[in-house]
């Protein structure tokens, strides 16, 4: 981190924060489709703080005009889409209003209107997103301070200017990456959060937001607030994320190893480096104010012209000591913040595959439910035969055994007529045996002994199961065809919207590599001026008496003067 | 060879050699080095004004390996020089030196002008020796380099620049005849040990201090400091930020050629994974590649050559000091020898007092006090010459001084002016050779076609 924004007061750095936002806003108004020009991005005398910023996200080499759009929900959907640039622009406010302590809230500006909403609302907006769309790429918010940045500046922390800075402009790009997302631009709880008409918590307590359901994987990929959807998604299991699938898709194992590989790299080697890099400029910088201020010094101590020398070469130390600031400060937006929020994003998309990676577990699960309700149903339907079979088998034999107890008066024939004529009981009734009366006859009690081992009521049992398995298997079958559809939906919608983060990110790398090279090149440019000048004034120091003259130099065929010559061997060596 | 022992000893006459005007103070033979200025004081020219008879531009060139393969190994270089100076009997003089030849001009320049700031030589005892290295083309570069700035700075006093030793060091095929003759007999006369020595020994100290010091001694002094302490401060944050852009080691390692050759790496990785962009990354990589070749480059031929050169610039100052330090003890000498002196006077005068009151009373005339008497105005004579000697040597190393100080900021001037314009050169090189490579890879992103 930039330790000359920490040093600045808070106060000092909303002014700093201000120009900022104004800079990149008339950078993006004058130049939206190509790199803004080179005049407008330098400041003249370098100062710190006036580093530019290319918008992230980037519009790429060519930006496709924004889909027609003619029925708008509000005034800041109408503005979104107008057709034009849009920029949203962030502003960063230490403020007390409503709380007994003072904290930073962000005025957010887009177009007319006007918010101001604290990073938890921000954060909150995140993660409502991320939940009313579980098929697309939510862009992500700065990450929190972790609690050991908190133990190490303690109060300091929530005023530090440089995170305040960071989070500003990495919040401005969170708002303008989803301003530029062909769906979630059309979100009306986007829209409010922009109006800043109403507040946060009570958008978070009306629809939409209001009707989310507490398991999105439970509800319609395509919209999980909705309140009509089939209950065949209460049928649905819930998978780990770590459950195997069967029949898995190429294509998305193919992703997830690719998001694996992206988020190593970019984790490992490319943020560690610049880290470094950084860390290593940042001590540069300071080692050149001090040689810059020594030199001062010295050239005090010194007269004449070799005293304006040293000044001047001072002062090319200390235009590098400035450059160099400048140049980590563009590095660390235009490079060093970019690559983190990729990294996030490598993040956000593993967990939207592991969405879609559990919608296929939830079919394949529902699948082999319904097979194996399917089975089940046929079993007991093969049982129920048998047992009808049997039962028939037995009937018979009863009634010809039981024929001299009908004479006994037992009224039986209804029992048996009901039986005979399939009715099935919807309830377990009371225990027929009982009914039947004591001292029944052998097969009565093979009968008995025969019930005794199946069920209770076996019969009974075996047609409650079979109702509700059939009942089961209808609802799978919903559920099945709910899943199938969810699957499909959330496959396109994610490759489609994986597609779009592709050509984003290649834009926004081309961004990067063009800012960092114009930031290198733009830093050699000054420094280059800088040594010029100073080179100018070293020629200025007298030449020692011993020399040839001039008139002898000619003569002698272009030997010059001591100095030269060993200016040629130092250089040739 | 004959008359080589006048052309020793008086090599630089431009006063006249023999009948020293007065006796040698101790340590202070009557060589050039603080004889001169008494006699040069043309009109025009301040007593202090050096004045140069004319050019020498010496070099130091082709280093070469003689007696290869045997243990006696040694490296020669071509020196030569271009003049107009009337004591070179050519104008392009040349001839093949050692490095212990150098080391033989230095100690016996030294040695026969102690007023003036004789150039210091680079460290003999280096790392390559021990290791064994000290024939690689690095060491020999680096030495030569060191070589052909010591004749520069010698080339540049306007007394050393018209010495016969270094007239011989250029011109003489018999070289080793030429070290024998001079060991043999030194321009200057022997030292004489006489009574100052042994006065001086026993009243100076290392804590003895100049009593009545000079305004401008001291404001010499306290520029030399000031300048020293410029260039220690210089030499030591330089140093950190060379260390922190290059370690000097050809691998990438902790600084910013490393840095910049790892993010080359990942940006290639980075190409690896983004299929679509792979041509373009690579050439970015190349760029960042480039960039950290090109803070390797200089560095080595900016950075460090400077490094040298200020730390030799460092070196010759101390030896500019060592000066400044000899003429306070000359200073030194005349202040305890004249103290020593009125002691001694006083002394003679309370004794001949006594014998004034002794024998007014009548009193014996011891004749051991008369013999003391005798002895104490002798000791007074001595002193008094040797007072008179170390006054002159005082006053004569004073003016000398003066005028070596002149001299060294004339040579502290050329040769900033040559460090300052080197590393300027240096730097302007490395920032336009990265300021077009950067160039170059902005229009091979900016192809990259994306449509978002």
């Amino acid at each position: 981190m930039d330790p000359y924004e920490t040093e600045n007061p808070f106060e000092e750095d909303t002014d700093r924060v201000q120009s900022e936002a104004s800079s990149a806003y008339r950078v993006n108004l004058s130049a939206p489709s190509s790199p803004p020009s080179q005049s407008s991005r330098i400041p003249s005398s370098p100062s710190l703080g006036s580093a530019s910023r290319p918008a992230f996200p980037s519009s790429g080499s060519h930006r496709q005009p924004q889909a027609y759009k003619s029925d708008f929900c509000c005034t800041r959907d109408q503005w979104l889409h107008s057709g034009e640039e849009v920029e949203i622009i962030t502003d960063a406010l230490k403020t007390s209003v409503n709380s007994s302590s003072t904290y930073i809230t962000y005025v957010i500006k887009s177009g007319t209107a006007e918010a101001q909403h604290r990073y938890s609302e921000f954060e909150s907006l995140r993660t409502s997103l991320a939940r009313l769309y579980p098929t697309l790429i939510i862009p992500p918010i700065p990450s929190k301070q972790t609690i050991g940045d908190y133990a190490v500046k303690q109060a300091k922390a929530k005023e530090d200017a440089a995170m305040i800075a960071r989070r500003k402009r990495m919040l401005q790009t969170f708002l303008n990456r989803i301003a530029r997302h062909p769906i979630l631009s059309n979100e009306h709880v986007f829209h409010r959060f922009l109006d800043g008409e109403v507040s946060w918590t009570e958008v978070l307590h009306s629809p939409p937001l209001s009707l989310l359901p507490t398991n999105i994987l439970k509800a319609p990929s395509h919209n999980p607030t909705d309140q009509n959807a089939s209950p065949g998604y209460t049928a649905l299991p819930n998978p780990s994320a770590t459950h195997a699938l069967r029949r898995p898709d190429q294509r998305f194992l193919d992703s997830e190893v690719f998001t694996n590989k992206f988020a190593a790299h970019l984790s490992g080697p490319m943020e560690k480096v610049t880290r470094r890099t950084m860390k290593r400029w940042s001590d540069s910088s300071h080692d050149h104010a001090e040689l810059g201020a020594a030199l001062n010094g010295f050239s005090l101590n010194e007269s004449g012209q070799l005293s304006s020398a040293i000044e001047k070469t001072g002062q090319a130390v200390d235009a590098t000591y400035m450059s160099t600031t400048l140049l980590l400060q563009e590095l660390e937006q235009n490079w060093a913040e970019p690559l983190h929020e990729y990294t996030q994003f490598a993040t956000i998309i593993k967990k939207l595959l592991v969405y879609r990676h559990q919608k296929h577990v939830q079919y394949e699960m529902t699948q082999e439910n319904l097979e194996a309700k399917r089975e089940q149903l046929e079993e007991l339907e093969k049982s129920e035969h048998a047992a009808r079979r049997l039962e028939e088998a037995l009937g018979r034999g009863r009634t010809s055994a039981d024929s001299p107890r009908t004479e006994d008066g037992t009224p039986s024939s209804g029992d048996n007529s009901r039986a005979d004529t399939g009715y099935l009981p919807p309830h377990p009734g009371p225990n027929p045996v009982r009914r039947r009366a004591p001292g029944m006859g052998f097969l009565s009690a093979l009968s008995y002994t025969l019930h005794g081992m199946m069920d209770v009521d076996p019969a009974t049992a075996r047609r409650n199961a079979i109702s509700k398995a059939r009942e089961q298997i209808s609802l799978l079958e919903d559920a099945l065809h709910l899943s199938a559809q969810d699957l499909k939906y959330s496959s396109s919608t994610i490759q489609a919207d994986l597609d779009r983060f592709q050509r984003q990110k290649v834009a926004d790398i081309r961004e990067m590599a063009i800012s960092m090279a114009k930031s290198h090149r733009d830093w050699c440019k000054k420094n280059l001026e800088a040594w010029e000048e100073a080179k100018r004034e070293v020629e200025k120091i007298p030449d020692h008496p011993n020399r040839m003259l001039e008139e002898i130099v000619e003569d002698s065929g272009g030997v010059a003067n001591g100095s030269r010559e060993s200016t040629s061997t130092i250089d040739g060596h | 060879m004959l008359g080589e022992d006048d052309d020793v000893f008086d090599s630089v006459t431009w006063e006249s050699p023999s009948a020293p005007t007065y006796d040698a103070g101790p340590s202070a033979p009557t060589g050039p080095g603080f004889r001169q200025s008494t006699a040069e004081s043309e009109p025009g020219h301040g007593p202090h004004d050096p004045k140069w008879e004319g050019y020498l531009i010496t070099s130091v060139k082709d280093p070469v390996k003689e007696l290869a393969d045997t243990k006696d190994a040694y490296v020669s270089y071509l020196v030569s020089a271009k003049t107009n100076l009337p004591i070179f009997s050519t104008p392009n003089p040349s001839a093949r030196r050692r490095f212990q030849d150098f080391v033989f001009l230095r100690n016996h320049l030294s040695k026969d002008f102690p007023a003036c700031v004789v150039p210091p030589l680079p460290d003999k005892h280096r790392l390559e020796y021990v290791t064994g290295d000290r024939f690689s083309p690095e060491f020999m570069e680096r030495r030569r380099a060191d070589l052909h700035r010591f004749l520069q700075r010698l080339s540049r006093h306007p007394t050393l620049q018209r010495s016969t030793l270094l007239r011989a060091f250029f011109e003489s095929t018999e070289w080793h005849v030429t070290m024998h003759q001079h060991v043999a007999h030194p321009p200057g006369p022997e030292h004489t040990t006489g009574v100052i020595d042994s006065i001086s020994d026993t009243l100076l100290n290392a804590f003895s201090r100049v009593r009545k010091p000079d305004e401008r001694f001291l404001a010499m002094r306290e520029g030399v400091d000031k300048f020293e302490e410029g260039i220690v401060l210089t030499e030591r944050l330089w140093s950190r930020i060379r260390n922190r852009t290059n370690d000097g080691t050809l691998e990438p390692g902790e600084d910013l050629t490393g840095d910049y050759h790892d993010m080359a790496v990942a940006v290639q990785g980075l190409g690896f994974l983004e299929s679509g962009i792979t041509d373009p990354l690579n050439h970015f990589s190349n760029t960042l590649l480039e960039f950290s070749a090109l803070l390797r480059h200089t560095t080595q031929t900016t950075t460090d050559p400077f490094l040298i050169h200020l730390h030799s610039l460092l070196q010759y100052s101390h030896a500019n000091r060592a000066v400044l330090k000899l003429r306070d003890q000359k200073q030194m000498d005349f202040e305890e020898l004249s103290d020593y002196l009125s002691g001694v006077t006083s002394e003679r005068d309370r004794s001949y007092l006594k014998d004034r009151v002794d024998a007014l009373r009548g009193a014996d005339d011891d004749r051991s006090r008369v013999e003391k008497m005798r002895k104490l105005d002798a000791k007074i004579k001595e002193l008094q010459d040797a007072v008179q000697t170390a006054h002159e040597t005082s006053d004569a190393f004073s003016d000398e001084t003066l005028r070596e100080q002149t001299v060294f900021q004339y040579a502290k001037e050329a040769e900033m002016k040559e460090m300052l314009g080197n590393l300027a050169d240096g730097q302007m090189e490395f920032y336009k050779a990265a300021m077009d490579e950067w160039d170059r890879i902005i229009p091979i992103i900016q192809r990259i076609r994306v449509d978002v």
